[in-house]
């Protein structure tokens, strides 16, 4: 009994340990980069911030990309919870602020915005109130080995049309290639390609309409015919087998292994497949060739109309200030130029897109700064829950559970419901 | 000796298919824990081409790599605190609470023991939710009492069932006499029957204990600073990093079951009486 | 303080502290009654019993779990629960655990017990071999077999290699995605069945088996018409527990297949966690556990009534 006893007073002292509070300002940092090369650059950042402010901590903490989305809604609720968020913006983000936990950095980062791109600011401005600062700009479109498709006798910068893709997987199955590498276990990078055909098909109207319920919402003819086409591409059999149990990372490291020949890709992860590589290496720059999303036929959208992400960085309610200044750090011309030139990122910071050094991301970059229509990733800017829900619906087309009516059907009646 | 009286069969098989039927068994058992322990000790090359066999050679360091990494030990430091919080709390209140429903009998007492053991009804699971939402308002996320409180309340049922058998089957003449020596409960409970209830508190402690360490679920829910995380949620999160790097997670794996491993080989009688018993008793 | 139980004959002195003792003796039950109970009700009422009417409550709205709920949209959650496919698969996933465990699991226990209830050389060994699985953290043995599910890598694709064949990727494919989970669940709990099982033939009478031997049953009558039935009531609470147990699982789906693909592996509380939890849907989720909860109270209501009377 007198053990037991101890063991309690032990526990009772740690817990107090634990919660007593340290002498210096501690900023916490959330984020999900699983490159080690630029996690060490983010490093040297934090370090270089430590050194020219004394008294502050910066504490970077990772969780993988799906755990991460996972875990979102409890870590927010916490009093614990980090001070500087990854947020892909969009609905998600307007649910964030109306659940009331980020703070408004107007004040904070004041003129600073100015030095940043005005769309990407925008992505991260609500009621006239900046909530994040953006840091990185990216693409959506099929990351490919040069050495696969010369091997199929299929030429990358031919395939314009939807059609010229099809053509293209059947060639590359006939030369005994697996044609394309996703990461279906983790539903997102399937939904691109829905997603995608959508903007294709029906442009930025489509997606205005089908927000304001018109044309059927969701389940209208724009929705329904990109779940037909791209069944027409899954019926064609693409994917690496068993590309339903595949994350995201498996299926980039599996491309940068050199077993498939593409990948519908956010731009950046042409820089993730080096890292997630059985040799470390994966495709080299010259060996990486990049396929803009093709057009289907009767495709009512522009060919600049664009899909991909803001990224950006959210401070939370009750963060120190030093996390604002930390971020404007961050976010400076000198790191995004860093960050560039080993291509990790598409710049938001005006200019320092020029210290891009590989030929397709400043291709990417040229497609952004074109683009009249970038639509960000459906799954965050409907919202957390109906943004889910298309990633749940575009899975199962893939799997073939649900015929594309049906997945359109979802989609609209989760869109109904709301979040 | 039945064999005596069987008629005469060339050959009595039984035995031979008893034990093709246990060996049989006992591999599906042993291979998938043997090829995890032995995986870790592989590159990931050869994982693919040597998946059963002992490795070529014998990689220390995925699991020296773990055992210096601070969070290992984090992760089991966690595990710990957790679990003792738990066990400790659990012990108290119960042993208390059946104490008095061994002996004190008042108006509602068997309903009041009805009420409680309701709780063996459902898991927790089923109202994670409004738990989680409870525990955010008494401020107790991401805290170790945030998941052991709620343990603790979810073990009484079980936990107050065996105590409370176990009292009543004290022999009921201790009491009397205590009674009569003009002893009040309470130091009866402490002086008395506590002492003599070690068999069944080790039991309900071991059971507790085992169910903490392992439970996922709740601290999951709970927590959400990694520093915070017992190994359940660490060996998953790692998992998420690492995810097609096998060899280190069965390194991880290994070196995350061995305490329970330790434990079930130091105290298996113990764990299996505990772990029946809660079955046969409940 | 003495301990003898035995009769003393009780000196005058210590009875007037008998008379003194009888109200002493009902201050002190008082004493006890107050300081013992309450925490053990506090804790309860607060862990247990509130958030399952919360969870009632809730289920009402809603609400993203920041603030109040403020959105009342009555049993519409419910109706979402019942229309939506993930729920129904979820559901039926839930009923085919119980019936692999009763029909492969139950029988396998029953088999190993039988054998390993002598004691012969090896035989406790092998009982400890047997019950291991069940003492591992559910999440490790998830973790474990996922990697021997692997698809490049796994113990499954090697056998599969060696034979010249391609491994098939269990967990990516919506049909064999539950084969694979059923599998890990016999795996692990066939063990505790078996002990339970060891433990009531250990404790049975041997003297029915032996007059049935002598009477000239052989061995499947003296099985069938003797041993089994002597086991009926170890059987009822396997199948208890193996209900219970089932409708519980969670742990065990998470590390393998995170309820795909496509919601096609999901238990009804790996269901609450991915779209109640996850998606912070706290009155759909807590209309998925009071839906969880009636389940589990009707069974153990009606099971109890129906095939045991025990406290």
């Amino acid at each position: 009994m007198g053990y037991l006893r101890t063991l309690a007073l032990g526990a009772a002292g740690l817990l107090l340990a634990a919660g007593s509070a340290t002498a210096q300002t501690t900023v916490k940092w959330l984020h999900i980069e699983q490159n080690p090369t630029q996690v060490k650059i983010w490093e040297e950042v934090a370090r270089k911030f430590e050194a020219q402010n004394t008294g502050v901590k910066v504490e970077m903490q990772f969780l993988e990309n799906e755990a991460y989305k996972a875990k979102l809604p409890t870590i927010l609720q916490s009093r614990d919870r980090p001070h500087i968020l990854y947020s892909w913006a969009g609905g998600v983000l307007k649910a964030q602020i109306e659940a009331d936990v980020l703070e408004d950095m107007t004040a904070g980062v004041g003129a600073y915005k100015d030095n940043l791109s005005a769309g990407a600011v925008a992505a991260f401005t609500v009621g006239g109130k900046l909530y994040g600062l953006p840091y990185n700009v990216s693409q959506v479109g099929f990351m490919y080995n040069k050495d696969l498709f010369a091997k199929a006798g299929v030429d990358g910068s031919k395939v314009k049309s939807w059609d010229d893709l099809l053509d293209a997987v059947k060639k590359l199955k006939a030369a005994g290639v697996t044609p394309i590498a996703v990461g279906g276990g983790d539903k997102w990078p399937l939904h691109f390609y829905w997603t995608h055909l959508a903007v294709r098909l029906g442009g930025k109207p489509a997606f205005e309409a089908a927000l304001k319920g018109q044309d059927g919402g969701f389940e209208g003819e724009v929705f329904q015919k990109s779940g037909e086409l791209m069944k027409q591409l899954v019926d064609l059999e693409p994917f690496q087998t068993g590309f339903l149990g595949f994350k995201n990372q498996q299926a980039l490291g599996f491309f940068g292994d050199g077993k498939a020949a593409m990948n519908l890709a956010i731009s950046h992860h042409s820089a993730t497949q080096r890292a997630l590589a059985a040799d470390k290496k994966g495709i080299a720059e010259d060996k990486l060739g990049w396929i803009d999303f093709p057009m289907p036929a009767g495709g009512k959208g522009q060919l600049t109309d664009t899909l991909g992400g803001v990224n950006g960085w959210l401070v939370t309610k009750g963060a120190p200030k030093e996390a604002v200044a930390f971020l404007k750090f961050f976010v400076s011309d000198e790191v995004q130029r860093a960050l560039a030139a080993q291509n990790f990122i598409i710049p938001t910071f005006k200019g320092s897109e020029a210290a891009l050094s590989a030929a397709f991301m400043q291709n990417v970059a040229k497609n952004i700064a074109a683009s009249n229509y970038h639509q960000n990733f459906y799954d965050q800017d409907l919202g957390p829950s109906v943004g889910r829900v298309v990633n749940d619906a575009v899975a199962e087309i893939a799997g073939g559970s649900m015929t594309p009516k049906q997945a359109a059907k979802a989609i609209q009646d989760a869109f109904k419901q709301g979040n | 000796m039945s064999d005596a009286l069987a008629p005469r069969r060339p050959l009595d098989l039984m035995p031979l298919y008893k034990a093709v039927f246990l060996g049989v068994v006992a591999l599906l058992v042993i291979v998938p824990l043997l090829a995890t322990v032995l995986g870790g000790f592989k590159s990931l090359g050869e994982l693919r081409t040597n998946p059963f066999g002992l490795p070529e050679t014998w990689e220390w360091e995925n699991y020296t790599g773990i055992l210096f990494s601070q969070r290992y030990w984090q992760l089991l430091w966690n595990s710990l605190v957790i679990a003792t919080l738990t066990v400790v709390l659990t012990l108290i209140v119960a042993s208390m609470a059946a104490f008095v429903f061994a002996h004190i009998h008042f108006f509602g007492s068997s309903m009041l023991l009805s009420y409680l053991t309701m709780g063996l009804l459902f898991p927790a699971a089923t109202a994670i939710l409004p738990l989680f939402i409870k525990v955010r308002d008494l401020g107790l996320l991401d805290s170790y009492l945030g998941v052991a409180l709620p343990q603790v309340a979810f073990s009484l049922a079980m936990s107050i069932l065996l105590l409370r058998r176990f009292f009543k089957d004290l022999p009921h003449e201790l009491l009397e006499a205590a009674l009569v020596d003009g002893c009040s409960y309470i130091d009866f409970f402490r002086h008395v029957t506590l002492p003599l209830s070690r068999p069944i508190l080790a039991t309900v402690g071991t059971i507790t204990f085992v169910h903490s360490w392992n439970s996922y679920l709740l601290p999951l829910v709970m927590l959400n600073s990694d520093s915070m995380y017992p190994w359940p949620l660490g060996i998953m999160i790692y998992q998420g990093e690492f995810s097609a790097e096998w060899h280190l997670i069965l390194a991880f794996i290994t070196l995350t079951i061995l305490p329970t491993f330790l434990l079930f080989i130091l105290a298996q009688k113990h764990i299996v009486a505990g772990l029946t018993a809660g079955a046969v008793k409940g | 303080m003495s301990q003898h139980g035995g009769t003393i004959a009780i000196p005058q002195e210590a009875r007037a502290p008998a008379a003194r003792g009888r109200r002493g003796a009902i201050d002190s039950r008082l004493a006890a009654l107050l300081l013992f109970l309450p925490p053990a009700l506090m804790l309860f009422t607060l862990f247990v019993v509130l958030p399952i009417g919360e969870a009632a409550w809730y289920s009402g709205f809603n609400w993203n779990g920041f603030g109040k709920p403020t959105r009342w949209i009555g049993l519409d959650n419910y109706r979402f629960v019942f229309d939506s496919r993930g729920f129904g698969t979820a559901f039926k996933n839930n009923l085919l655990i119980i019936v692999v465990s009763l029909t492969i699991q139950l029988p396998l226990a029953l088999a190993l017990a039988l054998i390993l209830a002598e004691r012969f050389r090896g035989s406790v060994a092998l009982r400890m071999l047997f019950f291991l699985p069940y003492v591992l953290a559910e999440i490790a043995t998830g973790l474990i077999f996922s990697f021997i599910y692997d698809g490049n890598y796994g113990l499954l694709a090697s056998i599969y290699r060696a034979f010249g064949a391609e491994a098939p990727h269990l967990l990516a494919s919506t049909q064999t995605s539950m084969l694979a989970i059923l599998i890990v669940v016999v795996w692990k709990y066939f063990g505790f069945h078996m002990m339970l099982f060891i433990a009531a033939l250990q404790g049975m009478d041997r003297n029915l088996v032996e007059a049935a031997r002598i009477d000239g049953a052989s061995r499947w009558q003296v099985l069938r018409y003797v041993v089994i039935p002597l086991l009926y009531p170890t059987i009822k609470l396997s199948i208890f527990f193996a209900v219970v147990g089932s409708l519980q699982l969670f742990d065990l789906v998470m590390p393998l297949t995170r309820g795909g693909p496509a919601d096609s592996s999901n238990t009804m509380v790996s269901f609450l966690y991915n779209h109640g939890v996850s998606r912070m849907r706290v009155g759909y989720g807590s209309a998925i556990g009071v839906i969880l909860f009636v389940i589990c109270v009707t069974f153990a209501f009606t099971y109890k009534r129906w095939f045991m009377r025990n406290e």
